[in-house]
């Protein structure tokens, strides 16, 4: 008992409540806090610029290439079905895009918001909350890689299947 | 006789003050609650369409307006004409050239947010 009283005194818990957090992770956490707070402005404001450009140019790849191109096909009487199939799961994934990053950007701001002092457990969760979802928005990233990468696949694959109608010029 | 419709009629004008200052009141109060509801529900749009994710007149964004690519230099594929193989290349060598500026894989990596990077990790228990 006097050794319970003298290690640990109520030890907070964080999220998971298996690990519950010791006062001197509290107290670091409370120590670290400006530092941790300025870190996070910074991270955050860097985001919006970076995220701007990139859905600037998902959005230009989407809609001033693969429809366009998808369209031209089709146009000419070409077979499209997997390219526009390409386009249309891109567009989604897009749209998943702008949506984790709109959930990732509300929860970094009111973060920042947060007095890691006065709550430091409070404050912990918020960043575990934050890097769960800046993951997803990390994963929509690699999706949409993904799919400019399939689309491009889908071109050369393209290519080969009408190698006798493009050389003669358009279809029909 | 006399008095009483000089007394009636110097009524009629105080009476009509009176309405079109309670319809004056009643016109600014609907006004301005009018405007409020206007200005909560663009709020709420501003919020819910994620334009605030791509506004950086906010505060805190300032330092980082000039990160943002402002030109329109983004080459555009036609989307009509004739299809053939130069066509099919050219737009392959455009759609590497537009997708190289997002070809990086780094992008939102959650190790920023890291517990050590922030300094908020559970010290090493001491022996």
């Amino acid at each position: 008992m006097i050794i319970t009283a003298v290690v640990g005194s109520a030890p907070a818990f964080a999220q998971d409540a298996a690990a519950p957090m010791t006062d001197e992770h509290i107290d670091r956490i409370k120590s670290s806090c400006q530092s941790a707070l300025a870190t996070l402005g910074q991270i955050h404001a860097n985001d919006a610029p970076t995220y701007i450009n990139r859905n600037q140019t998902y959005f230009s790849v989407s809609d001033k290439l693969m429809a366009h191109l998808n369209s031209r096909l089709t146009l000419n009487r070409f077979d499209a079905t997997q390219l526009v199939k390409t386009a249309s799961d891109y567009n989604t994934a897009l749209l998943r895009f702008r949506t984790a990053y709109k959930q990732y950007d509300d929860t970094m701001a009111a973060l920042i918001r947060t007095d890691c002092k006065k709550q430091p457990v409070g404050f912990y969760d918020a960043v575990a909350d934050a890097r769960d979802q800046r993951q997803k928005v990390h994963d929509a990233v690699i999706k949409l890689q993904t799919l400019i990468a399939q689309y491009r696949k889908d071109i050369q694959e393209f290519q080969i299947k009408h190698v006798a109608q493009l050389s003669g010029g358009s279809n029909g | 006789m006399d008095d009483l419709l000089a007394g009636h009629q110097a009524e009629q004008p105080a009476a009509h003050i009176a309405w079109y200052r309670q319809q004056m009141v009643l016109f600014v109060a609907g006004s301005i609650a009018i405007a409020l509801f206007l200005v909560f529900v663009s709020m709420a749009l501003y919020v819910s369409s994620g334009a605030a994710q791509l506004d950086l007149s906010r505060p805190g964004y300032k330092n980082v307006q000039n990160k943002v690519d402002q030109s329109d230099t983004f080459e555009s594929f036609s989307a009509s004409g004739t299809v053939d193989k130069n066509v099919l290349d050219q737009f392959q060598k455009l759609y590497d050239k537009q997708t190289k500026q997002v070809d990086n894989s780094d992008a939102f990596s959650s190790s920023a947010l890291d517990d050590q990077a922030l300094g908020i990790d559970a010290p090493a228990a001491s022996e």
